[in-house]
C-alpha cells in the first residue's frame, strides 16, 4: 500500500517515472544540445540540410539525441542552432517534443553568429538559462545511456566540495579496435581510480608515443588508471560553472580546449573533471561517414535498444514497421519482387519498391524509393525518394534524397550521391567518389561565409552551374552533378575534406588533425595541438591577442591583462614574456605582410605599432633585468634578419624615444652582450655605433647638466 | 464537468505513460511488473472514463478503443496493457446491458446459438443515453483494480458483487491470491524447478516455505540471469536454493519433483509466452513426465493467438550476449538476444491462476468469460 502510494504522488508529481526521487527536491534536469557541428565534415551533404537533421535509420538525428535526453529524465532542453537554422526549427516544431505533452520543453535558439561550442556557452552564459547541473550534447548523439547515476555521482561530488568538480565526461568501455570507436576521437585518459578525477586528456590522433606530464605522478593519489578502451560518447554533465568558465575564457572554442584549459589550470583555479565510464548503454557520435555506418548498423543490431527502427519512438503517423528474424524491418506497403532476397540486417521505409532478384544486406532504404531488377546492395544507405534502376552494384555508400541512379551503375566503398544527384547509365564510380550538384569551385569562393544562410548562395550557385557542363565521362551519359575529387584538387584542405567525410586520417599528422577539427574562420587564432610545448603556444596567443587587439581596438590595459591570464595558464615566466612580447612585436609586420619587406617597409609598419603598444611594453620593462632582457629579445630578432640591420637603429631609437627602453640600459647591453662572433658582428653595425655614441654623448651632456 | 487543465493533465499523464511503456524493459528504466502495468492501465482508463467527454457507451468504447489501440502499439510485447483494456470494454458492455435492464446472465452464458450468429448486440446498441452509466462504470473499474491490486479478490467474474460479500476470505490482490495455493501443491522434501525470475512464482514458493521444506533448483536463465536474484531471494527466506546453468535443465530434471514457472502471457490456445528458455524446460519436464505448473494471474490471459501477429518476440540489445567492450568481433558477427520463448499448451499440466487451477484445455472457456468476442480486435 506505501509503496502504491507513494508511487502514485511521484508519477503525479513529475509526470513520469524513472526520474528519481531526488528530482522532488532538485531542481529540474536541463539539457543544452548543440544542433550545429562547426565544422564540415558531411560537406557537400550538409550543403542542403544540416547534420541534425539527416536520416539515420530513417529518423533525423536530432532526434535520437532529443528522445534520449528524454527518456534519462531532462525535462528542458535547450537547442542552439546556427546553419541552416530554420529548418532545424522547422523540422523541431512538427515533432513530438513540441507537442504541449511532452515531459520535455524544447526550446530553440538560433543565431548565426555560432561559430564553436564555446560562443553557444557563451551565450548560455550570457543568458543565464542554466539553473543547475545540465547535459551537454551535440545533436548528432546517438545513446540509449542512462546518465542518472552520473548525475548522481556528479552532485555528490558538488556536494561533498563545494563547486570543485565542474564537469563530468560520459565514456563508453569498449576496446580499441571497435568499429564504433571514432579514430579522430580516439583518446588516452589518465584517471584517478578512486575519484575518477581526469589527470590527463589527450587525443591519440595516430601517435605512437604518449607524453603525460610527470606532475600527474606525484600529485598524491595512491591509484591511477591509464584507459585506452574508452569511447568519447560526447556526452557531459556540467555545471553552470562550466558556462561561465567559457565567459572568462573567450579563447576556448571547443570542449577539447576546456578540459585542456581546466587541467593545466588545475592548480590556479581548482576546478577538476570527472569521468564516469558505463558498460551498459550505447552512446556514439555521428562525427563522419563511417561513424554513420556503424551507428547505423548497430542501430539495426538493436544495439540501442530500445530505440529500434520498429519502436516508432519519434511517434510520427504511419511510421509502423514489422521485424523479422535476421534484423530485418519493413515498412508498411513495401513490395519485394520475385526472388530478392533481404539477407540480414536490412531496415526498408514505408512504401518502398523492389523489383526482382535484388539482394540487399546491411542497409537501409528510405522511404517512397524505387529499386529496380538485379540490384545488389551491401551497406548501402539509401535515403528518401531515390530511383534506382537495374542492375545496379552499391557497397558502403551513401546516397542521399531523390537522387537517380542509372542502369549499370557501379559504385565502389565510400562513394555519396549527395542530393538530386543522376549518375549513369553503365558507369563505374571508383572507391571514395563524392558527386554532388553544387561545383566543388564554387564551394571554395564562399568557403569563408559558410555558416551564413544558404539561400542567396544557392541560387547564386545554380546561375554557375547552368555556366558549367556536366562531364559525362565522370557522371556518366544522362549524370547530373560534380565530382568533388580529392587528388584534382592541389588544395590540401579539401584532399583533407574528402577523407574526412568518411573520417579517415590517412597520415597521422598531429598538425593537420588539429587544423581540421577547428572551425575554418579566416581569423580564428589556430589553436595549436596539445603537443606543442607551452612557451611556443604562448607565443602564438600573445600573438593572436595582439592582432585582435589591433583589429578591435582594444585598450593597451586589456591587452595587458589578457597576457598576463596567458602567462599564468601556460605558466610562463616573466622573463620569457618579455623575451616573446618583444620577438612577436618585432616579428609582427613580417607575420602580416610576408617575409619580403624591405627594411624601409618594416620601418614603416612596425613604427606606429610600437607607438601603440608602448604602454604594453612599459607594463612590464621595468627593473633593470627586464630591460636586458628585452634588448636580448631584440638581438636574437635582427641577428635572424640580417638584411634588416638597417632598421635596426631606427627601431631601437623609436623604442628609446618612447622610453621603452633606457639608454642607461642600452649601453650596458651594448657593452656587455655580445657573446659570439655574430653578435658581435651586429655592434659593428655602423648605424648602431653611431646612435650608441650619440647615447653617450647625450648622457655625459645629461651628467653634466646635473652637475 | 472536466475543465480543459483536466484534460491535458490526462493527456500529459496518457502520453508518459506511452512513452513509459515503449522504454520499458530496457534496463534504462526501472522495470515494472506485469501487475503493475496492468494497474496502471485501469487506473489510466479510469481516468480516461471520468474525465473524457462522451455522452453514450458507444462513444466511452469509442475513445477506449481509441487509445487502447495507441497503447498496445507502444508496446506490442506487453499485452497485458491490451487485455485491460478488453476487460473495461466488456465492464461498459455490461453497465450499458444492466441500465438497459437487459438480464446479465443471458448476456453471460451466451448459448452456442447465440455464439454462431454474433454481433447480437451491435454497435448502434449503444447509443442510448443513461445519466448513472457514468457512475457505475467507474465503480465497476474499482472493482476492477482492487481485484488486481489490493485488499479483496472481487474474483467473481463480471458478476458485481457488493464488497462486503467479499472481503472475508482473502486479503491481498492476485499475487496472493495465487500464494495462497501454493501448499496444495508443493508438499515436504519435493524437489522443485523453476526458471528465472517471476514474483508471482517467487511469492508462491516462499508462502509454501514458511510451512514446509523442500528444495528449489533455480535455471539461471542466461542472458539476464534473473535466475540469480530469484535464488538469493529464496535463500533469504530460509528455502534451500540451488542455481544451475541453462544448459543442465535436462540434466537436473530426473530428479525433480514438479516444474513451477512464471509467464509473460498465456495465449488463447492455452500456450505460453514465457522468458527465453521455458520451451527447453518444458520439453525436458515432458521428457521425464515431470509435472509443469503455470502460476499466472488472470490478467495475463489474453486472447491473441501465437504467430498471430509479427510482434510476437521481442529483441532486445545483444549486450547481453556479446558486451559491446569485445571490439573488433562485433563487427563480424550478428548477434541475438531474443527474450521469449513459445511453449505450446501440450506441454503444460496446470494453471494456477488467482481463482485456482485450470487444465490448459479450460482457457478458452476463461477468455469467453474474461472478454466480449467483438473486442479481440482492438
Amino acid at each position: 500500500m506505501a509503496a502504491r502510494g507513494g508511487k502514485q504522488s511521484r508519477s503525479g508529481l513529475s509526470g513520469r517515472k524513472g526520474a528519481g526521487e531526488q528530482d522532488e527536491e532538485e531542481p529540474p534536469l536541463q539539457a543544452v544540445l548543440v544542433a550545429d557541428s562547426f565544422n564540415r565534415r558531411f560537406f557537400p551533404i550538409t550543403k542542403d540540410q544540416p547534420r541534425a537533421l539527416l536520416p539515420l535509420g530513417n529518423a533525423a538525428m536530432i532526434d535520437y539525441t532529443l528522445e534520449f535526453l528524454t527518456s534519462t529524465g531532462v525535462q528542458e532542453t535547450f537547442v542552439f542552432c546556427c546553419w541552416m537554422a530554420s529548418n532545424i526549427k522547422e523540422h523541431l516544431l512538427k515533432s513530438k517534443w513540441c507537442r504541449p505533452t511532452s515531459p520535455n520543453t524544447v526550446h530553440i535558439i538560433t543565431s548565426d553568429l555560432y561559430r564553436s561550442l564555446g560562443d553557444v556557452l557563451r551565450d548560455v552564459d550570457a543568458k543565464s538559462l542554466v539553473r543547475s547541473d545540465f547535459v551537454l550534447v551535440y545533436g548528432d548523439v546517438v545513446s540509449n545511456i542512462d546518465v542518472s547515476q552520473a548525475l548522481q555521482e556528479h552532485r555528490q561530488r558538488r556536494k561533498m566540495e563545494k563547486n570543485i568538480s565542474v564537469m563530468t565526461m560520459m565514456f563508453k568501455e569498449s576496446s580499441p579496435g571497435h568499429r564504433s570507436r571514432c579514430e579522430e576521437d580516439d583518446v588516452i585518459v589518465a584517471v584517478d581510480s578512486k575519484s575518477q578525477q581526469i589527470l590527463h586528456y589527450q587525443k591519440t590522433q595516430g601517435l605512437k608515443k604518449m607524453q603525460f606530464p610527470m606532475n600527474i605522478f606525484h600529485c598524491g593519489t595512491d591509484e591511477f588508471e591509464i584507459r585506452h578502451d574508452l569511447l568519447d560518447c560526447h556526452i557531459s554533465i556540467c555545471s553552470p560553472q562550466v558556462a561561465e568558465l567559457f565567459t572568462d575564457n573567450f579563447d576556448y572554442q571547443t570542449r577539447d580546449d576546456f578540459v585542456r584549459g581546466i587541467l593545466v589550470n588545475e592548480e590556479i583555479l581548482g576546478n577538476q573533471i570527472h569521468m564516469h565510464a558505463t558498460k551498459d548503454g550505447y552512446g556514439a557520435r555521428v562525427s563522419n561517414l563511417l561513424m554513420y555506418d556503424s551507428v547505423s548498423s548497430d542501430f539495426v543490431r538493436r544495439w540501442v535498444y530500445p530505440l529500434t527502427p520498429e519502436s516508432n519512438f519519434t511517434d510520427r503517423e504511419g511510421q509502423i514497421c514489422t521485424y523479422s528474424r535476421h534484423n530485418v524491418y519493413r515498412g508498411s506497403g513495401v513490395s519485394l519482387g520475385h526472388g530478392s532476397q533481404m539477407e540480414e540486417n536490412v531496415f526498408i521505409d514505408r512504401d518502398t519498391s523492389i523489383g526482382a532478384n535484388c539482394s540487399i544486406s546491411n542497409s537501409v532504404i528510405g522511404n517512397n524509393c524505387t529499386i529496380g531488377d538485379h540490384v545488389v546492395l551491401d551497406h548501402a544507405y539509401i535515403w528518401n525518394d531515390v530511383h534506382i534502376a537495374s542492375n545496379v552494384v552499391i557497397s558502403q555508400s551513401v546516397v542521399c534524397d531523390k537522387v537517380q541512379v542509372k542502369q549499370g551503375v557501379t559504385l565502389n566503398k565510400q562513394c555519396v550521391l549527395a542530393y538530386n544527384v543522376v549518375i549513369g547509365p553503365n558507369i563505374s564510380l571508383p572507391e571514395g567518389t563524392v558527386v554532388s550538384m553544387h561545383h566543388p569551385e564554387e564551394e571554395e569562393e564562399d568557403d569563408e561565409d559558410e555558416f551564413l544562410s544558404d539561400d542567396a548562395q544557392v541560387d547564386q550557385g545554380k546561375d554557375k552551374t547552368k555556366q558549367k557542363v556536366f562531364n559525362p565521362a565522370e557522371v556518366g551519359a544522362e549524370g547530373k552533378g560534380y565530382i568533388w575529387r580529392a587528388s584534382s584538387l592541389d588544395d590540401t584542405e579539401e584532399e583533407e575534406l574528402s577523407h574526412c567525410l568518411w573520417g579517415l586520417v590517412l597520415k597521422p599528422d598531429p598538425e593537420s588533425d588539429s587544423e581540421d577539427s577547428e572551425p575554418d574562420g579566416p581569423d580564428d587564432p589556430v589553436i595549436p595541438s596539445p603537443e606543442m610545448d607551452d612557451v611556443k603556444v604562448f607565443q602564438m596567443e600573445v600573438l593572436g591577442t595582439l592582432q585582435r587587439g589591433l583589429e578591435e581596438n582594444i585598450g593597451c590595459d586589456n591587452l595587458v591583462l589578457e597576457i598576463n591570464s596567458l602567462k599564468y595558464a601556460y605558466n610562463i615566466t616573466l622573463k620569457e614574456v618579455m623575451q616573446i612580447l618583444t620577438k612577436v612585436v618585432l616579428e609582427y609586420p613580417f607575420q602580416q605582410q610576408g617575409p619580403q619587406l624591405t627594411p624601409s617597409q618594416y620601418v614603416k609598419l612596425l613604427l606606429p605599432l610600437l607607438k601603440k603598444w608602448a604602454p604594453v611594453f612599459k607594463n612590464y620593462v621595468k627593473r633593470a633585468q627586464d630591460h636586458l632582457d628585452c634588448l636580448s629579445a631584440f638581438e636574437e630578432h635582427f641577428l635572424e634578419q640580417e638584411s634588416h640591420w638597417t632598421a635596426m637603429v631606427k627601431v631601437l631609437m623609436n623604442m628609446y624615444e618612447l622610453e621603452i627602453l633606457e639608454e642607461e640600459m642600452i649601453l650596458r647591453w651594448f657593452s656587455q652582450g655580445a657573446t659570439n662572433d655574430q653578435s658581435k658582428q651586429l655592434r659593428k653595425n655602423q648605424g648602431l655605433q653611431k646612435f650608441i655614441q650619440w647615447l653617450e654623448e647625450a648622457e655625459e651632456s645629461s651628467e653634466e647638466d646635473g652637475e | 464537468m472536466p475543465g480543459p487543465d483536466k484534460e491535458t493533465d490526462l493527456t500529459e499523464r496518457l502520453e508518459a505513460f506511452l512513452s513509459d511503456l515503449k522504454r520499458g524493459g530496457s534496463g534504462t528504466g526501472p522495470l515494472r511488473s506485469s501487475a503493475e502495468t496492468a494497474r496502471e492501465t485501469t487506473a489510466l482508463l479510469r481516468r480516461i472514463t471520468a474525465q473524457a467527454r462522451w455522452s453514450s457507451a458507444g462513444d466511452l468504447m469509442e475513445i477506449i478503443r481509441k487509445e487502447g489501440r495507441r497503447m498496445t502499439a507502444a508496446q506490442p510485447s506487453e499485452t497485458t496493457v491490451g487485455n485491460m483494456i478488453r476487460r473495461v470494454l466488456k465492464i461498459v458492455r455490461e453497465e450499458y446491458a444492466r441500465s438497459r435492464g437487459s438480464s446479465e446472465e443471458a448476456d453471460q452464458q451466451e448459448s452456442l446459438h447465440k455464439m454462431l450468429t454474433s454481433g447480437g448486440l451491435s454497435e448502434e446498441n449503444f447509443r442510448q443515453h443513461f445519466a448513472p452509466l457514468r457512475a457505475n462504470v467507474i465503480e465497476a473499474i474499482n472493482e476492477l483494480l482492487t481485484e488486481l491490486g489490493n485488499l479483496e479478490p472481487a474474483v467473481r467474474l463480471s458478476v458485481r458483487l457488493t464488497s462486503s460479500a467479499t472481503a472475508s476470505f482473502l486479503k491481498e490482490g492476485t499475487t496472493d491470491n495465487i500464494a495462497m495455493q501454493a501448499l496444495e501443491h508443493i508438499h515436504s522434501n519435493e524437489v522443485i524447478m523453476t526458471i528465472g525470475r517471476s514474483r508471482t512464482v517467487e511469492a508462491f514458493l516462499k508462502n509454501a516455505g514458511r510451512k514446509r521444506k523442500f528444495h528449489v533448483i533455480v535455471a539461471e536463465c542466461a542472458p539476464f540471469c534473473q535466475g540469480h536474484e530469484m535464488a538469493t531471494n529464496l535463500s533469504k527466506d530460509g528455502i534451500e536454493t540451488t542455481v544451475i546453468t541453462d544448459a543442465a535443465i535436462f540434466a537436473v530434471m530426473s530428479r525433480v519433483n514438479k516444474v513451477i514457472i512464471g509467464t509473460q502471457t498465456v495465449l488463447a490456445n492455452g500456450g505460453l509466452r514465457a522468458v527465453n528458455g521455458t520451451h527447453t524446460l518444458a520439453l525436458a519436464a515432458k521428457h521425464h513426465s515431470t509435472p509443469l505448473i503455470v502460476c499466472a494471474p488472470m490478467f495475463k490471459l489474453s486472447p491473441q493467438f501465437p504467430n498471430e501477429e509479427d510482434t510476437f518476440h521481442k529483441f532486445v540489445s545483444p549486450h547481453e550476449v556479446l558486451p559491446f567492450t569485445e571490439g573488433e568481433i562485433l563487427s563480424k558477427v550478428n548477434v541475438h538476444c531474443p527474450v521469449f520463448d513459445y511453449v505450446p499448451p501440450e506441454l503444460i499440466t496446470l494453471f494456477i491462476s488467482n481463482i485456482g487451477g485450470h487444465a490448459p484445455s479450460y482457457i478458452y472457456r476463461l477468455m469467453s468469460e474474461l472478454y466480449h468476442p467483438e473486442d479481440h480486435e482492438l
